[in-house]
């Protein structure tokens, strides 16, 4: 039977931190584990309990897993602070992990959207982060969302039977469409103010509002250049943030360099969205998620 | 030396039965404070309980931090606050697809015991959105006599909060297939048939569905305590949303003591990204610890 979950509570800086681990069976001895970090606007449970139910897996499959609230989220004391700002929360929960699992000696960081970046920006700075694996990671600049809202979204769009309906029963918007239609392409040429946040899909649901730092790309670059541990990336089809990734990636030797080494194993889910707000999606991403922590 | 004792997080039971729940002590934040004394020390009396019960799916979420800022500040008021995970809901044991409404109100008896051991305090229930209509139904079935309710803009009808969540799939189906097929009758009708239903990533199951949709406040008889019932609005001017209003009209008319009040802010289990609502903050503590008059 599955143990029981443990409630944590630990301090950083002068805040506290909440936290729940999933352990692995009496007796079981398990050297690595891995630390969901939470991204976007949610708190330690994910969208649709996502995290709570990959914990949980992860844990049935023999590998300890914790989850937890940055400082100013969920359960967490203190104040608010962006995914650009959690190295310490990283930190501090990385110790509490390892000293809450006997005979654990590592972590995976587990991220999806800017907690992945979060994840690539700390990890090559702790030696006891083994591995990441790197959910629809959060590379977002503005004419970044343009050039990949222009692509895929509006394309795909117009592409649906449904699209034409609307328009042929006067319930599409054509006026505020063809304006943000037009303010994209502003930004997609590289011109112009930000991003209507009318132009973002429904299902991005876990994205950060808040405008991208200048250098998030370079970060994430110099992160994952310095990053000596294997990396896992998966990938959503039907997902923006995803897809701006991976058309950075396209777009820049270095980022398609980096992708192509033997470290790095690539899965994708051509159907999901952005949080895999499906049963048959969740489950199939911890799947690879075990298989892979327990591949090398 | 950190600002505040820390809330104590721990499951409630264990295995299938294991609830997730926050304590948070009473506290006292002294206007004097004399150099050798902490800034924070436990109460000498606890001035009261209250038991926490959050909103529906995806809301809850987007709650959690409005829940537990207003948590700790009824805390550092003197106040013991429990928070509770319900069945297959946050950290809490089992799946939300096995939740059942019966449940959910056996999760609410289990918090105010527990609370009431703890703080030796009656437990009043506080409930945001469904939460709220769920503190109410546990009131009107007896098994819980509180001193006092507290709604945070509370569903008042089931089957509407039910509309709502179903237009979720209705919303997502046109996106992803194209088309509408048949609108949130259409599910009702599967949920019906006995088919659960799988919402923005929440499974549903047809017996929690027909258990909201049997549940409204207007039917309810007032409940026997003060009810302190907030409203978030546009700006500060505009009156408690007619819905609202209704339910706490005939309430009165029952001769029931209700306090509604109206206050300007986000609707923070709703926004895209997580708000607070220092006015909501302020005015909730204002009246619970008395210095606030109800409009």
């Amino acid at each position: 039977m599955q143990p029981d979950e443990q409630a944590l509570c630990f301090p950083c800086g002068d805040d506290w931190l909440t936290a729940v681990l999933s352990p692995i069976g009496a007796g079981a001895i398990a050297r690595r584990g891995v630390l969901i970090v939470v991204g976007g606007p949610q708190y330690r449970a994910g969208s649709h309990r996502q995290f709570a139910l990959l914990a949980r897996s992860l844990a049935a499959a023999g590998i300890p897993a914790m989850r937890f609230d940055y400082r100013g989220m969920g359960d967490s004391g203190g104040a608010p602070r962006t995914f650009e700002a959690v190295d310490l929360d990283l930190r501090t929960a990385i110790d509490r992990f390892i000293a809450a699992v006997p005979g654990m000696q590592e972590v995976v960081l587990w991220g999806l959207c800017d907690a992945a970046s979060a994840a690539l920006f700390y990890a090559p700075n702790d030696r006891r982060v083994a591995g990441l694996v790197l959910a629809n990671p959060w590379a977002r600049t503005t004419d970044g969302l343009a050039r990949a809202t222009l692509k895929h979204y509006y394309v795909a769009r117009l592409l649906q039977p449904a699209f034409w309906q609307k328009v042929a029963s006067g319930r599409f918007d054509v006026r505020g469409s063809l304006g943000s239609l037009l303010g994209l392409v502003r930004n997609a040429r590289g011109a112009a103010p930000a991003v209507p946040p009318a132009a973002q899909p429904a299902n991005d649901t876990a994205a950060p509002a808040a405008a991208p730092a200048p250098g998030l790309r370079e970060r994430m670059l110099a992160g994952w250049q310095g990053f000596r541990g294997p990396i896992l990336l998966i990938t959503s089809g039907a997902d923006l943030t995803a897809q701006e990734f991976l058309d950075m990636v396209k777009a820049s030797r270095p980022w398609q360099k980096l992708l192509a080494a033997p470290g790095v194993q690539r899965h994708t889910l051509a159907a999901a969205d952005h949080t895999f707000s499906r049963r048959e999606w969740r489950d199939q991403v911890a799947g690879w998620t075990a298989t892979w922590v327990r591949s090398w | 030396m950190h600002a505040a004792p820390p809330p104590q997080p721990f499951f409630l039971d264990t295995g299938a039965a294991a609830r997730f729940c926050l304590y948070h002590a009473p506290t006292y934040a002294p206007t004097y404070a004399p150099t050798y004394a902490p800034a924070y020390a436990p109460a000498a009396a606890c001035r009261g309980a209250w038991l926490f019960l959050h909103p529906f799916a995806e809301e809850m979420n987007k709650a959690r931090r409005m829940a537990a800022l207003q948590a700790r500040a009824l805390a550092q008021q003197g106040f013991a606050v429990l928070q509770i995970d319900l069945h297959g809901c946050g950290d809490s044991a089992g799946d939300f697809a096995d939740a059942t409404w019966e449940g959910w109100l056996d999760d609410v008896a289990r918090g105010a015991a527990w609370l009431r051991e703890r703080s030796g305090k009656p437990v009043a229930l506080w409930g945001l959105r469904l939460g709220g209509l769920l503190a109410l139904d546990a009131v009107q079935r007896g098994g819980i006599v509180p001193p006092a309710v507290l709604l945070w803009q509370p569903v008042t009808n089931g089957g509407q909060a039910l509309t709502q969540f179903l237009r979720l799939k209705v919303a997502s189906q046109m996106l992803t297939e194209g088309a509408d097929s048949g609108g949130t009758t259409a599910l009702r009708q599967a949920l019906a048939a006995g088919q659960p239903l799988e919402i923005a990533g929440y499974t549903l199951a047809p017996a929690l569905a027909l258990a909201l949709d049997s549940l409204d406040a207007a039917k309810m008889p007032a409940p026997a305590c003060p009810v302190h019932w907030f409203e978030l609005v546009a700006d500060a001017a505009r009156p408690v949303p007619p819905a609202a209003a209704r339910v706490a009209d005939a309430w009165r008319q029952q001769g029931a003591d209700v306090r509604t009040h109206a206050v300007a802010g986000p609707q923070f289990w709703a926004t895209q990204e997580i708000a607070e609502c220092p006015a909501l903050l302020d005015a909730t503590t204002a009246a619970l610890t008395g210095t606030h008059h109800a409009a």
